[in-house]
């Protein structure tokens, strides 16, 4: 634990809970995030689970069922939605309507702001994401990894993935001025992200030397196919993750050097 | 002592706590500089403003103001000047700067999909000694709105829930930005009785205003602002008398007045006739000699009115003598 960490009082963190509370609330009530990060993905889920051709071994996928390909790339998917759907709005809104600025007057500096908008981009994403396991597992039959060392190598992945796209969100918070700005900004990132992930079509089927090449250094690529080796009982290697831990760590300082409070 | 007592204990506290010559400075500014860029925001700016006073900072749109607080308020880094509130360097100890003074920001709002009540709990728990909430919420008449979303609440409500926000932390100064901008005249003076309440609790309070009738009303000393500049800094009613060369004496009279009558007396500067209404320019007891002059010859005068200035006068005589006036005056 940092020092900082240490020295935060009983009083902080009732403030960090109740920031963390509120922006919980305010996600509720217009839950149109929440429909992006949670309903979107568990829907696609059931549709594909429910499709007996989907569920059965694919001699073209590779002998795997396109079910089973589909499901990482649904948390990847839910990871994008957390990092990128919600969170530039939400913080270009809060900074154009002055609610940085209102909390830049109290003892608690704006950043716990960001803070807590991240933990429930977080929230979000273990919600969005045990439910896809737990939905995919109980109900589809999704071929689970056999060992502990396989749930590790996905856990792993997808906290990197997850700083990776919390990165990339914050950025475009950064740059965008205005939350209009935030959102033509976010959709030029999300859709490239969603189809590098597999979302529209399962990448293997596109045999395209570029279309991988380019896979293999964007996060969601990356993601999806470390997720997809560890689910098959494959190890990914220490390559993806070191991918993805850079654009984790240089989205999020690119982002603190470039936010604006006003 | 609650905080409902201590509003409605009003008149007798605030006399007693306002900025008498004793009371020790908790604001010292000296020689405060902003520039942004090309522009001098900030030129040259020195007040003090001790315990328990309402200071006022009046100027048009643009001339540094909202700067100025900015500065005070540990928001902003000066260029240059020094700056003392509650003997802390508002830059260096920021955070302890804002437990104790409470600052309502134009430009500022909580989010929209937020909850009166919830807004007020959240901001109490970001203070060492909050104030009690819902008692706040009440002296400021929110309790009806108390579950209602920051957006759907008029501007009258959103401006006395950011009085509330300010105030939450029991701050021992309160800075106030553009408070009434934009709301009707009877919120407006709702939440001036509302001031000079905070007030009566000890709080001293900086008032920034382009309101004349605003600071005219509440504030002990008012500091002009101009240009970046402090043009001149007094109490209202000395501001006043100080930017007027002289006294006006109207009435309206049926009769002709004889010539050398009225602009023969000593008192006297000039005369203007519209119709039946007379305009007197003077000085010194012009009332006096002129209600004497008119009696002694025989004219029957009514509706017999004196003009002193106010605060108007004086910002637009103040402001006017600076030689790089705008035309964006704001009014």
């Amino acid at each position: 634990m940092s020092p900082a960490a240490l020295s935060i009082s009983p009083r902080q963190r009732r403030a960090f809970g109740l920031l963390v509370a509120s922006e919980i609330k305010i996600a509720i009530r217009r839950p149109i995030g929440l429909i992006v990060a949670i309903g979107i993905p568990l829907a696609l889920l059931v549709i594909f689970g429910s499709i007996p051709a989907t569920t059965r071994p694919d001699k073209a996928l590779g002998g795997i069922s396109f079910f089973n390909l589909y499901v990482p790339t649904l948390m990847v998917f839910v990871l994008i939605a957390v990092g990128l759907a919600g969170l530039p709005q939400q913080l270009a809104t809060y900074r154009q309507q002055g609610v940085l600025r209102r909390m830049s007057t109290t003892p608690v500096p704006p950043s716990w702001l960001l803070a807590a908008q991240t933990t429930v981009a977080l929230i979000l994403a273990v919600i969005g994401i045990g439910i896809l396991l737990g939905a995919g597992a109980g109900a589809y039959g999704l071929a689970l990894p056999h060992d502990a060392g396989g749930y590790l190598v996905i856990l792993v992945a997808l906290v990197l993935t997850a700083a990776a796209t919390i990165g990339l969100g914050l950025l475009v918070a950064s740059v965008a001025k205005t939350p209009q700005i935030a959102q033509g900004l976010t959709v030029l990132v999300f859709y490239p992200l969603a189809f590098f992930s597999g979302l529209y079509v399962p990448l293997q089927e596109i045999h395209s030397q570029l279309i991988s090449d380019i896979a293999k250094v964007l996060p969601t690529g990356v993601g999806f196919t470390a997720l997809h080796d560890a689910f098959g009982g494959h190890s990914p290697g220490v390559e993806p993750l070191l991918v993805l831990a850079a654009w984790a760590v240089g989205s999020c300082f690119l982002a603190a050097r470039l936010f604006r409070w006003e | 002592m609650s905080i409902e007592e201590l509003i409605q204990t009003d008149t007798g506290v605030s006399a007693a706590v306002s900025g008498g010559p004793a009371a020790p400075p908790v604001i010292e500014v000296s020689h405060l500089r902003k520039e942004y860029g090309p522009t001098v925001a900030v030129d040259d700016v020195s007040f003090t403003v001790p315990a328990g006073e309402i200071f006022g900072i009046l100027g048009r749109n643009g001339a540094g103001k909202t700067t100025t607080v900015e500065c005070v308020t540990g928001l902003r880094t000066p260029d240059r000047g020094e700056i003392n509130v509650l003997g802390l360097d508002p830059r260096r100890h920021r955070r302890e700067l804002h437990e104790r003074v409470g600052v309502q920001l134009q430009e500022s709002a909580v989010p929209d999909l937020m909850r009166v009540s919830e807004a007020v709990e959240l901001y109490a728990s970001f203070y060492r000694e909050p104030a009690d909430g819902r008692e706040l919420i009440a002296t400021l008449g929110l309790e009806d709105a108390q579950h209602t979303y920051f957006k759907h609440l008029s501007g009258g409500q959103k401006q006395r829930l950011s009085i509330v926000l300010a105030l939450v932390g029991q701050p021992e100064i309160a800075v106030l930005d553009e408070l009434t901008t934009g709301l009707d005249p009877e919120a407006r003076r709702d939440t001036w009785r509302l001031i000079e309440g905070v007030r009566a609790r000890g709080v001293t309070i900086v008032l920034v205003t382009h309101f004349m009738e605003e600071a005219e009303r509440l504030c002990d000393r008012v500091a002009l602002i101009d240009h970046g500049r402090v043009a001149a800094l007094d109490r209202p009613s000395a501001l006043a008398i100080a930017a007027t060369t002289g006294k006006r004496v109207r009435f309206t009279s049926t009769e002709p007045l004889p010539d050398g009558l009225l602009s023969a007396l000593p008192e006297v500067s000039a005369v203007e006739r519209h119709g039946t209404e007379v305009v007197v320019a003077g000085s010194g007891d012009l009332v006096t000699a002129v209600v004497l002059a008119l009696h002694g010859a025989g004219i029957r005068a009514d509706d017999i009115q004196t003009e002193t200035a106010n605060l108007e006068d004086a910002f637009l005589a103040i402001t006017d003598e600076t030689p790089h006036d705008t035309n964006g005056a704001t009014r």
